[in-house]
Order: structure tokens, then sequence, then C-alpha cells
């Protein structure tokens, strides 16, 4: 990210003292923290808020600032307000979850990093935190750790760097990355670098052996014995994270296999019956836009992601999942879903 | 016609991949306006897809999941994206190859913008 010019600092101090209600404090703000003058960027930021207490990537620059002076609690509040004003932040998203992660508030971080990660999958840090987060979560429901995430960061960073530091880099946080064009020439983004551009003394957070990702099992879910009882035939995909359940169900929405998470057989009815004739009417809707054959239909409702995909010409898999489910995960369980329900039927039904 | 479902529309067909966009009343399925590729009817489009959302919305919402945000259908082809605006639904129709996140990202901006 290019330096501002002298200049355009020049012209942005000129603005601001002219006039208080410049918008030109923010990229003012951004270059005195590249300068390292944190304060004086602190006090712009909370000066232009006066102004405009909506203003998202001004609240966004100051929870830098305030994390960046290890106050943490200010930084995951002022994300918060970003999140309140525009849900989709990302920088605001990544920097909660990683908030999140380090008070060991693993559920609520891993809503906030996969909402990150949705808005951008390649991400390294982001990505990085979701395999942390994955493993920490196996570890606390075997039982086995308490306290890793704090281990893990201590041990990753450099004895000469302190632990905002480690926790910045782990964070990744871009100062602004939908700022409007003035901002843009001043902005700065010390955490965002590529691996290839990461200065060689930056910490590198890195998951120690012990927080090593479980192996995975030698069989997929989707290759492993079929139980003989109809509600269990999708039990291999229940392994935790946010499945809530997988059905197969009829042409007329009848539930012929699988199960809810909530044990409710009649809220699987329901949604069966209620589902089931949409079926004929998506496939009306991609031929009529000359889209080929119907695939599936992602469902993103207020607690929960829905998919629906045929099976055969007669059936189809319905898989729940929490609402914070990345979506490629989703559609990746459901293929796997569905191979099972095409076994189950050639086998059972 | 407004402006700002105007400037929606034409933003969201300005997305690589996209093939159409149209806003349709939710409630009377009707085509508040679009961008379709010569051919394609808006009207039965907007007929299918909103009869489509309202019905999937009342599934979930009688199974306890809430209110239904974005509908997303798979085909061999391309993709039909709806999302709730309101009073309208948002539906865009993208190639198989399109950046779907691309794709969703924007129909959701411009669903809270008109929202």
């Amino acid at each position: 990210m290019k330096k501002p010019a002298q200049a355009d600092l020049q012209r942005w101090s000129e603005e601001v003292a002219r006039d208080a209600t410049s918008l030109a404090f923010l990229p003012l703000a951004r270059a005195y923290r590249r300068q390292g003058q944190r304060a004086a960027a602190k006090q712009l930021c909370l000066r232009g808020l006066e102004h405009y207490p909506t203003h998202a990537e001004a609240h966004s620059l100051l929870a830098l600032l305030y994390l960046e002076d290890g106050e943490r609690a200010k930084a995951a509040d002022e994300w918060s307000m970003v999140l309140r004003m525009d849900p989709n932040h990302f920088d605001a998203l990544r920097g909660i979850g990683f908030c999140y992660l380090e008070q060991d508030q693993l559920s609520l971080a891993r809503q906030a990093l996969e909402r990150a990660a949705l808005l951008r999958p390649q991400d390294a840090a982001v990505e990085e935190a979701l395999k942390v987060l994955g493993t920490r979560q196996e570890l606390h429901s075997g039982g086995t750790r308490t306290n890793a995430w704090s281990d893990d960061l201590k041990s990753a960073r450099t004895d000469r760097e302190g632990d905002d530091i480690a926790h910045s880099a782990a964070v990744g946080v871009r100062a602004d990355s939908s700022a409007d064009t003035v901002a843009d020439a001043g902005a700065y983004e010390p955490w965002a670098e590529s691996p290839s551009t990461v200065a060689p003394e930056a910490p590198v957070i890195s998951a120690p052996p012990v927080m090593a990702a479980p192996t995975p099992p030698a069989v997929r879910p989707a290759q492993q014995p079929l139980s003989s009882d109809p509600s269990e035939i999708f039990a291999a995909l229940m392994t935790g994270g946010p499945l809530l359940g997988v059905l197969l169900l009829d042409g007329q929405g009848l539930v012929m296999a699988g199960s809810l998470g909530d044990g409710s057989a009649g809220s699987a009815e329901l949604l069966g019956a209620t589902l089931g004739p949409a079926i004929s009417e998506a496939a009306r809707t991609v031929s009529l836009l000359s889209l080929g054959g119907w695939r599936g239909m992602l469902l993103e409702a207020g607690t929960a992601v829905l998919h629906v995909s045929p099976v055969r010409d007669d059936a189809v898999v319905l898989l729940a999942a929490r609402r914070n489910a990345p979506t490629g995960w989703v559609l990746r369980t459901a293929g796997q879903a569905s191979e099972i329900a095409v076994r189950y039927l050639e086998e059972y039904a | 016609m407004s402006d700002v479902y105007t400037e929606a529309v034409e933003r969201l067909s300005r997305v690589n991949g996209v093939r159409g966009a149209l806003l349709v009343d939710a409630e009377a399925g009707l085509p508040v306006t679009s961008e379709l590729a010569e051919g394609v009817s808006g009207t039965a489009v907007a007929a299918l897809a909103s009869s489509l959302f309202r019905r999937t919305a009342q599934a979930s919402d009688a199974a306890g999941y809430g209110r239904l945000a974005t509908m997303q259908l798979e085909a061999d082809e391309g993709h039909v994206i709806a999302v709730d605006a309101g009073e309208l639904i948002i539906v865009v129709i993208a190639a198989r190859d399109a950046q779907l996140g691309l794709v969703r990202l924007e129909a959701h901006r411009a669903a809270e913008s008109l929202a």
C-alpha cells in the first residue's frame, strides 16, 4: 500500500484545521497511525466521530488503535459498533472474531470468523484462525485443555514483541478495506501482507503440535457402513459442528430416512410436507431460464441454512445447518449426504 | 420508475457472470424493474421466483427457522439467487462460472439499500 504523499498530509491537516467537520480526519488519522502517532490518530478519530457517530470506517480505525494500545475491550466495543452499522464489515468481523477467540468464546468466534470467511474466502488470517478454532473446539469437546489459545499465542509470538503484536499478527487486521477514494491514498495495511511480504521478524501464528488437527477418518462419511435404522443413516455426518440434521424425502415430501437435530419427528414431517411442493417449482424456474437441470436449492433463514438436492428422480435430500455454517461447507456436506442417500435407496428402499 | 430500483438492477447486472436481474413485488409476484436477456419473460420469471420464494419462506417459518433471507437455486448451467428486500424480492440469474460470493454480496447490499 503506497504511503500518502506529504502534500496529501498537508492538505488533510489544513482541511481538518479549517473545518472540524471535514471527513479528511480519517485519512489523516490513518497517516498518523502509520507514522506511529497513535495518540494523535485516536484523538482525530474521536473528534471525527463526534460529528459522524455512525462512520463505520472511523470506528473500525479506532478499534485498531485501541487494539494496538492493548485496550482490547474497547477495540471489541468499537468493532461491535461497526457491525451494528454494517453487519458485513469484513475488518470488524475478523477483528471481533479474534477477540472472541482470545477470550475463549469459541461459538461467537466461529460466527464472526465464518462470516468473514464468506466475505473473503481467501483471507489467510481468517482461514488460519478457523483452523485453530476448530482444533480448540475439538479439544474442548475432549476436555483435554482449557486455555490452549493463550498458550498458542504465547508459543507463537517472539520474545521481543508483546502479546499485542502476536494478537495483531494473528488477526491480520486491515486498517481500511473499503475506504473512500481520499482515504485510499493514505491507506495502510500493516497486517494485511501476503506471506511473501511478511517481514522476517513478524511472528507467525501456527498451531503447535498439541493443537494439530485430528487425523481424518480413513473412510469418508459417505462411504461408511449404513445404519439399519433409517433415522440414523446420516449419523456419520453428525460429528458436531453446525449440522442440525439430514432428511431423505420422497416425491410427496414424506420422510424416508434421517432426522433433524432436535429429535422432533413432527418438525421433520412438517418441513418435508411444506418444502415438497417447492421442488417442482424449483425445477420449472430453472427450466424457464434455460439453465438446464435443477441441482439443488439453498435457503438461508433466520436461524438455519437449508439445502435441498434431488436424489434420483423420486427423492430429495434436505440438510439443515446452523445459520453460521459456511456456504461452501453446506454444499460439500450436502454432496456427501446425497451419496449416502443414493446408497440407502439402492440397498434398502 | 424509481431510479433507486433501476440503479440497483443495473449495478447487479454489471457483476461478472450475471445474466440478468430483476426486482419483484413480493406480494403480487410482478416484476418492478428488470434487465434480462432477450427472450426471457420477466413476468414469468417474477411469478415463478416469487412463488417459490414465498413457499420456501413459509416452510422455513413453519419449521421454526425464522424468516427466509436468501434462496439460491443451483442448476446445470447457472444459478438463480433471490434475496428478501422487504416488499421486494431481488432475483439475480448468474452463469455457472460466476463468482457466486460476489453476486450474493451485491444482492445483499442491494437488498439492504432497498428494504
